[in-house]
């Protein structure tokens, strides 16, 4: 089967900056592909380069197996739901839903017709009259949704659709998300710098840092299994121990990801003892943060748990299992 | 009790000393700060003062006079109210003016709207830096040399032993003049004398009014915009149509109102560069000089701002201003 999006050490250098620097992917039909990673690690600019404001400086890329080096933007069969939303102020929210119809001339009533039923699967019926600016951050995305799949798309581009949403609404349309495109079975390609919403929504995540993929597979290997420091670190936040304590635990003597949530806090039988020296009230439980020797171990403590008081010595513990030995430190 | 209440004074007074002395300037600056409205009154009496009685006074003046009107043997203003001087503008040689000047007008304001809009355009999307700071420089600039200067250059340029003669006839070009100054009404004996020459010298000295606001208008249109219509299968030519112009359009009207108006009011130009005709602006400068006929000359002032306001109405009926 051909992939549905296809980079072949694809680069993109502005001047001297490698904003995408020699990356290789490819993205099967159908999946929820996520691209996670910080401000400035090149996730968007690879958005960009297959909806086609913007040009590889080298390498190809394929949207299904095909080259697109020539194909300016208008001629891809890939739609954007812009992280503005970018809805056109002076059209109301059909004519903006149905504004891809409209430069391929199709008539009025058959695509404001075609708007209505996109409205509805938004769940924003009768909503069509009114401008953009008379609506809410949420509905807007919804519209800026439906308008990019008015072209009954191949493949849908989201650039933080959820960035600007309050964290209720935003939980709220990450469950939509997904259930839309199982419904409609499409390749979504999703850029977020939100590790939780990449992990719950997407089938594949890429990890991106400075222009490259540290880590590409599914939301559980990346979480359980990160290949590298960075990627251990961003997405969970978790423990890396050096490869000398990795040594004197038993495990191979290379850095080793031990998530926090692995580590329990005992009393007999602890691997490494150390002084409480932070905690952090989540609310599903509570972040310890042990100062032992050589370095900091986050601990965390679901809600029930009994939690030691700042400055206390405590034991830590842990199963063989929870370290995960990494390739590169 | 006395002992034990000494430090507690003591800290009360340190207390107190946080707050800084309080002079005159303190009380009225928490004066003002209570009440915001005293210094927003403070800060419009001026200009708001200037704009009832000096600004909305003589326009009222103006318009109690076109409803004056004249008496033709001893040439005494009648203060009686009446709508003969309107009438007297219906006259065929006065509508004659009315519609050359509207024409004329018009024309400018299309020209200006097709030559400013590429240089917006390019300074709003693509100049950065230093092509900016030059795009403000080339624009101004000209606003900064006297307006009679300019037309009087334009004269010299224009005229039939000017720059313009010279070169088409040393190009070989000059039957394309002459069959240029031969067309019906805009044409005539040179171009300085004529429509197209008056049209010229127009479209340059109100150029910049139509270029700054267009510039400023398609500058706040946002490059994600742009992208979301190429995204959804526009071509360049439909993203303008359908998306920049019509975002670009209260810039537009709003440089088309400068144009229009400018054009309308102006007494100087058609006087240097053009034909004997009359527009608007002459009639009422001679009106109220020479013929000394100050109703006539205030009904035709009447004129341009009754123009504006049907062409504001027209615009916003349209949805011109749909996108501020």
């Amino acid at each position: 089967m051909t992939a549905a999006v296809e980079f072949l050490n694809v680069s993109r250098h502005f001047g001297s900056v490698r904003a995408v620097d020699g990356v290789d992917l490819s993205i099967a039909e159908g999946t929820f592909f996520a691209m996670l990673g910080p401000s400035g690690s090149g996730k968007t600019t690879c958005l960009r380069l297959i909806s086609g404001f913007e040009q590889p400086t080298g390498g190809m890329i394929r949207i299904f197996g095909q080259d697109c080096s020539d194909v300016p933007p208008n001629r891809r069969n890939v739609n954007t739901v812009f992280q503005d939303y970018a809805l056109f102020p002076h059209m109301n929210v059909r004519d903006n839903v149905a504004y891809g119809l409209m430069v391929k001339g199709v008539d009025k009533r058959t695509r404001h017709d075609r708007a209505e039923e996109l409205l509805a699967l938004v769940k924003l019926e009768g909503y069509g009259d009114r401008k953009p600016a008379a609506l809410s951050g949420g509905q807007r995305q919804r519209v800026a949704l439906a308008r990019a799949l008015i072209n009954e798309p191949r493949v849908l581009l989201l650039d933080e659709p959820l960035g600007a949403l309050d964290l209720k609404l935003r939980e709220a349309m990450q469950d939509e998300l997904k259930a839309l495109q199982q419904r409609l079975g499409i390749t979504f390609v999703f850029v977020t710098h939100d590790q939780g919403e990449a992990l719950s929504m997407a089938d594949q995540v890429a990890v991106f840092s400075e222009g490259r993929i540290a880590q590409i597979g599914t939301p559980s290997e990346i979480y359980e299994k990160p290949r590298t420091r960075f990627v251990a670190d961003f997405v969970g936040s978790s423990n890396v121990l050096s490869a000398e304590m990795a040594a004197s635990f038993g495990a191979p003597a290379r850095p080793v990801s031990l998530r926090p949530e692995s580590v329990r806090i005992v009393d007999e039988g602890a691997r490494i003892r150390g002084q409480v020296v932070a905690l952090r009230y989540l609310g599903a439980g509570t972040r310890v943060v042990v100062a032992a020797p050589g370095g900091e171990i986050s601990v965390f403590l679901p809600k029930g748990s009994p939690v030691p008081e700042q400055g206390r010595e405590v034991g830590l513990a842990w199963d063989d299992l929870a370290m995960h030995v990494m390739e590169q430190g | 009790m006395t002992l034990a209440a000494q430090p507690s004074d003591r800290t009360q007074a340190a207390r107190s000393a946080i707050l800084p002395e309080r002079g005159a300037g303190d009380r009225v600056s928490a004066l003002l700060w209570r009440h915001p409205n005293l210094l927003l009154a403070a800060l419009l009496i001026l200009p708001l003062g200037w704009l009832v009685v000096v600004y909305l006074g003589s326009l009222s003046a103006l318009l109690l006079q076109s409803f004056y009107s004249i008496d033709e043997f001893s040439g005494q203003i009648r203060r009686e109210f009446t709508l003969s001087t309107y009438a007297e503008l219906f006259r065929p040689a006065n509508m004659d003016i009315i519609i050359r000047t509207v024409a004329m007008s018009a024309a400018v304001t299309l020209g200006a709207v097709v030559i400013a809009f590429p240089i917006a355009y390019f300074a709003a999307r693509y100049a950065r830096g230093h092509w900016k700071a030059l795009f403000y420089l080339g624009v101004m600039l000209p606003l900064w040399s006297s307006y009679l200067v300019k037309v009087y250059a334009w004269k010299l340029i224009l005229a039939r032993e000017g720059i313009i003669t010279w070169a088409t006839d040393g190009i070989g070009a000059s039957a394309v003049l002459n069959g240029i100054l031969a067309l019906p009404v805009i044409g005539g004996t040179s171009l300085s004398t004529s429509y197209i020459g008056t049209w010229l010298v127009f479209l340059y000295v109100w150029l910049p009014y139509m270029i700054l606001p267009m510039q400023a208008s398609l500058e706040r249109v946002p490059q994600s915009m742009l992208e979301a219509s190429a995204d959804l299968g526009a071509s360049r030519w439909q993203t303008m149509r359908t998306v920049i112009f019509p975002l670009a359009l209260p810039g537009i009207i709003a440089g088309s109102i400068f144009t229009f108006s400018l054009t309308m009011g102006d007494y100087i130009i058609p006087q240097i560069v053009g034909s004997s005709r009359r527009f608007i602006g002459q009639a009422v400068y001679q009106l109220q000089g020479t013929a000394g006929n100050i109703p006539l000359a205030a009904a035709f002032a009447v004129v341009p701002i009754v123009i504006m306001l049907i062409y504001l109405t027209i615009a916003r009926r349209k949805g011109a201003f749909d996108a501020l």
